[in-house]
């Protein structure tokens, strides 16, 4: 599994369209289902442990999974705001782990973080 | 020798700093800023206690004026967690140092470092989620912009953590 990270609007999908190869037609947003490529996988962070252990299991059977990061800004006053940054974060570690190669995108430019 | 660590919340620069310190020689000191306000508060300083535990480390808990920091068991090894609330508790906490706050943070700091053998510091990255905030927080935020430019400046490494993965900004650990 290849995971992409990075900002909003970093250029992420164009970078799995175009280096990687995938079309609009393989990418589903947060879900798993027969295609091959998930993003916004960070809004799949939240709920009890058993099942983000669960989600994390079917992520890395993907070929490619892109998750914003969404921690790099003042911590939010609310509280579930905090956590779901929180957990974002996590998951997006422990795929990371289980990454073949992980490519951060900044600026439309892809950095590689591993592999 | 003095590394700088930064990244978002949940980036694993915690437990990347942590794993830092195991190449320096003992003693080890954690100092801690977190003021253990609140069941979320004690929550995190539990992982971070969880994630330090058996390594070795004495705490040292201070939330303002760490030029008044001391270590018990002498020269040693110091990890200072983090810069980001370090400030907020010197702008906002009622013995913080208030205006003075960026020189307290810098003047603490050195004072960790004259006192340290090694000094890893873990800061955070607070300026690229794009909104408009109110004053306050627009110049905690561009404090501790400064702050950690003149850190890194001074750092013989720095990294950024994303994704539990290092990033070499400067430097590198021996």
């Amino acid at each position: 599994m290849i995971l992409v990270i990075g900002g909003f609007a970093s250029g992420k999908r164009t970078y799995v369209k175009e280096v990687l190869g995938y079309t609009d037609e393989d990418m589903t947003d947060q879900a798993i289902d027969e295609r091959r490529v998930v993003y916004n996988a960070q809004n799949m962070a939240m709920g009890d442990p058993e099942a983000i252990d669960k989600t994390i299991e079917e992520l890395c059977r993907k070929d490619v999974v892109i998750a914003c990061e969404i921690g790099l800004g003042i911590i939010p006053l609310d509280k579930n705001e905090r956590m779901l940054r929180e957990a974002a974060g996590r998951m997006t570690n422990r795929l990371a782990k289980r990454a073949d190669k992980v490519i951060r995108m900044v600026c439309g430019i892809p950095l590689v973080l591993k592999g | 020798m003095m590394v700088l660590i930064t990244g978002g919340s949940g980036s694993g620069k915690s437990t990347f700093a942590e794993g830092v310190m195991m190449r320096f020689a003992k003693p080890y000191y954690y100092v801690a800023t977190m003021l253990p306000y609140g069941e979320e508060a004690h929550r995190r300083i539990e992982r971070h206690r969880r994630i330090r535990a058996g390594k070795g480390f004495s705490t040292i808990e201070r939330g303002t004026d760490l030029t008044g920091v001391e270590f018990p068991y002498g020269k040693g090894a110091v990890i200072l967690e983090c810069v980001g609330t370090l400030l907020a508790n010197e702008m906002f906490e009622e013995d913080g140092a208030g205006k003075d706050a960026e020189e307290a943070v810098i003047s603490g700091i050195m004072h960790l470092k004259d006192e340290a053998s090694d000094l890893v510091i873990v800061t955070n990255e607070v300026g690229s989620d794009g909104y408009a905030y109110g004053e306050e927080t627009t110049e905690y935020m561009k404090i501790l912009g400064r702050i950690n430019i003149r850190l890194a400046k001074m750092a013989d490494a720095a990294i950024e953590v994303s994704g539990s993965q290092p990033i070499f900004l400067k430097g590198a650990i021996r």
